[in-house]
């Protein structure tokens, strides 16, 4: 004699672990803000100054409902900084960054988001970093007012 | 009575929800990703900027007899010249160079066009000495760093009254 099963229980029994997980992968939280939204680079003579800083920025973030989760912060450049027909590669520009670990240097790119930083859980309370961008100085740059865009992005994967 | 189902029945309901279960897990992880953005501006100033060094800031011309020596070579040699300019893109740098008058000695002259020069390196020309217009040494489009040379001939004559002849030039390099 073959045994006979009810699906109602095991069906049942599906739907409520869909339900009660939903809600909780749903649920992060992110904020960030960058101050200021500008990075300036002064002009200066190549042969004394090589390399230019622009005044830091502070980078104010924070994770939450992430429970073990992985978070990012990348940055990625719209294009090579221009002036009318004049460019100069964004790969000029590299940064650092306090504190380290979980933030990190880098060199601008306009292809690929570059990581600025990186953890994993929440970070609860709104906290911020220092980045120090520097701009490769040159005498072949042609003269002009230069500009780019980046985009800073906080991810939850 | 209650709805049941033989064995096969079953382990195809029970692999089906299965995956169900896979799906909906997989669907919850994606819609659980979140991100936000923060745009900034990136501003740099290049101004326009002219840089000239010359490795020698005299020109000596020894004394020399015409018929064996008709044109004498500056004692210093080859002047290295080094132009570092930045100008807008399409832009000319130019280098000339201008005597503020005649080679002098007291009231003997001997006339600067007499002094001739010539030239290496990319851009650089051979030119003459003028007292009233500024003669080009050397041009570049854009922005960057060069290097020439110079190497300045006087022309040798028994016409020259004795004495120790000076005379100043001034080189300007501009980057519009």
């Amino acid at each position: 004699m073959s045994r006979r099963y009810s699906p109602i229980p095991a069906v049942c029994a599906a739907l409520g672990f869909v339900l009660l997980a939903a809600p909780a992968v749903c649920a992060q939280t992110l904020d960030l803000t960058i101050s200021p939204s500008t990075i300036t680079f002064a002009n200066a003579d190549p042969d004394t100054t090589p390399s230019i800083a622009a005044p830091s920025i502070t980078v104010s973030y924070r994770v939450r409902q992430n429970g073990g989760g992985s978070w990012r912060i990348t940055l990625l450049a719209g294009g090579d900084l221009t002036a009318g027909s004049a460019t100069i590669p964004i790969t000029s520009i590299t940064w650092t960054a306090t504190p380290a670990p979980p933030f990190q240097s880098g060199t601008m790119s306009r292809t690929l988001a570059q990581t600025l930083a990186s953890g994993s859980g929440n970070v609860q309370q709104s906290t911020n970093a220092t980045v120090v961008f520097r701009l490769a100085n040159s005498w072949t740059h042609n003269a002009g007012t230069y500009s780019a865009s980046i985009v800073f992005t906080l991810t939850a994967p | 009575m209650g709805y049941s189902l033989g064995d096969t029945e079953m382990t195809k309901i029970r692999r089906s929800l299965l995956g169900l279960v896979l799906v909906a897990l997989a669907a919850a992880q994606a819609l659980g990703a979140a991100s936000t953005t923060s745009n900034v501006t990136v501003s740099a100033s290049v101004a326009a900027t002219a840089k000239l060094s010359l490795s020698s800031s005299t020109v000596s011309f020894a004394d020399a007899d015409p018929d064996a020596t008709p044109s004498i070579t500056a004692t210093e040699g080859a002047i290295t010249i080094t132009a570092k300019g930045k100008t807008s893109t399409g832009g000319t740098i130019t280098l000339t160079v201008l005597a503020a008058d005649d080679l002098k000695s007291g009231t003997d002259a001997i006339a600067i066009t007499n002094v001739t020069w010539t030239s290496s390196g990319a851009g650089f020309v051979a030119g003459t000495m003028n007292k009233t217009s500024a003669q080009p040494v050397a041009s570049w489009t854009n922005s960057g760093s060069r290097a020439g040379t110079q190497t300045y001939a006087l022309a040798n004559s028994w016409s020259y009254p004795i004495g120790s002849y000076t005379a100043t030039a001034t080189y300007t390099l501009t980057a519009p």
